[in-house]
């Protein structure tokens, strides 16, 4: 099952452990067919795809991994299944120099700014915490 | 669900797809807890984990997708679901030049004896095929 933002639960466990470990986070994406922004806002009359709008918010996040040394890993379209089942449109790779650059991101105000765009686009995804054998 | 090979219609569709760029393959991968090597085996009986037993066939799968210019590009326990959930040990994502890239490994005349270990360890997968953007595929 995938979902929108981590349990209460999921984020406990991530915040018991060694904050300073580096991760990766393995993402997998479903998109909306039409982006939800809330009306009234600039973006709502834009008629955008859930791709375009997440695309928008992943356009902003290069300075943030800048500043936090984060590394984009890998990212690209999925295309199918070839062995078992599942229904996603994107996977990215991203890797943070530890447990608590990953948090302080998600706290920065940059990427409180650009948040608006994921929820618009998203329609739910996993993130699966890996550990870098690098 | 998680399997522990393409059907069919997945591999027909995987072949014939006219996508003609690179692929990456993004395996999610579930071990055994103990390896199970048939009877005759070099290794059975020796205690070999799941886990250990898959990554002697993730090392002889990298070796032949050097033939063919393909590459790791990740590959790394996973520790947890931070959103969402599953059971996954591990990820492991390849990158090759093309499809056929990936299909020619598979049909490498070394691919029958590493595939014992993957036999051996592995208690299911999903394997999701991605196209890589130019964008952050370090090479």
């Amino acid at each position: 099952m995938s979902a929108i933002q981590p349990t209460p639960e999921q984020l406990e466990a991530f915040l018991t452990r060694d904050m300073t470990q580096p991760i990766a986070m393995l993402n997998l994406l479903k998109f909306k067919d039409k982006a939800t922004y809330p009306e009234g806002t600039p973006e709502a009359g834009e008629n955008l795809s859930g791709m375009e709008a997440y695309m928008r918010y992943g356009a902003g996040l290069p300075p943030i991994f800048e500043t936090i040394g984060a590394r984009l890993l890998y990212n690209g379209p999925v295309q199918s299944f070839m062995i078992g089942e599942g229904d996603y449109d994107a996977a990215a790779l991203v890797r943070y120099p530890s447990r608590e650059a990953f948090l302080s991101m998600t706290a920065s105000e940059a990427y409180q700014a650009i948040h608006h765009h994921r929820d618009a686009g998203l329609a739910h995804q996993l993130l699966i915490e890996t550990l870098p054998m690098d | 669900m998680p399997a522990f090979q393409p059907t069919a219609d997945q591999f027909r569709a995987f072949r014939d797809d006219p996508h003609d760029g690179p692929v990456a393959q993004v395996n999610l991968l579930k071990f055994k807890d103990m390896a199970i090597y048939q009877q005759g085996e070099p290794e059975h009986g020796d205690g070999s984990t799941g886990f250990k037993a898959y990554l002697r066939y993730a090392e002889a799968f990298e070796k032949m997708m050097e033939d063919v210019d393909g590459k790791c590009v990740f590959k790394a326990p996973a520790e947890r679901f931070f959103i969402g959930d599953g059971d996954w040990d591990m990820v492991w994502i390849n990158h090759f030049p093309d499809r056929k890239a990936f299909i020619a490994t598979l049909n490498h005349p070394n691919y029958k004896d590493a595939a014992r270990h993957r036999e051996a360890g592995l208690l299911h997968q999903d394997l999701v095929v991605t196209r890589p953007d130019d964008l952050g595929v370090s090479t």
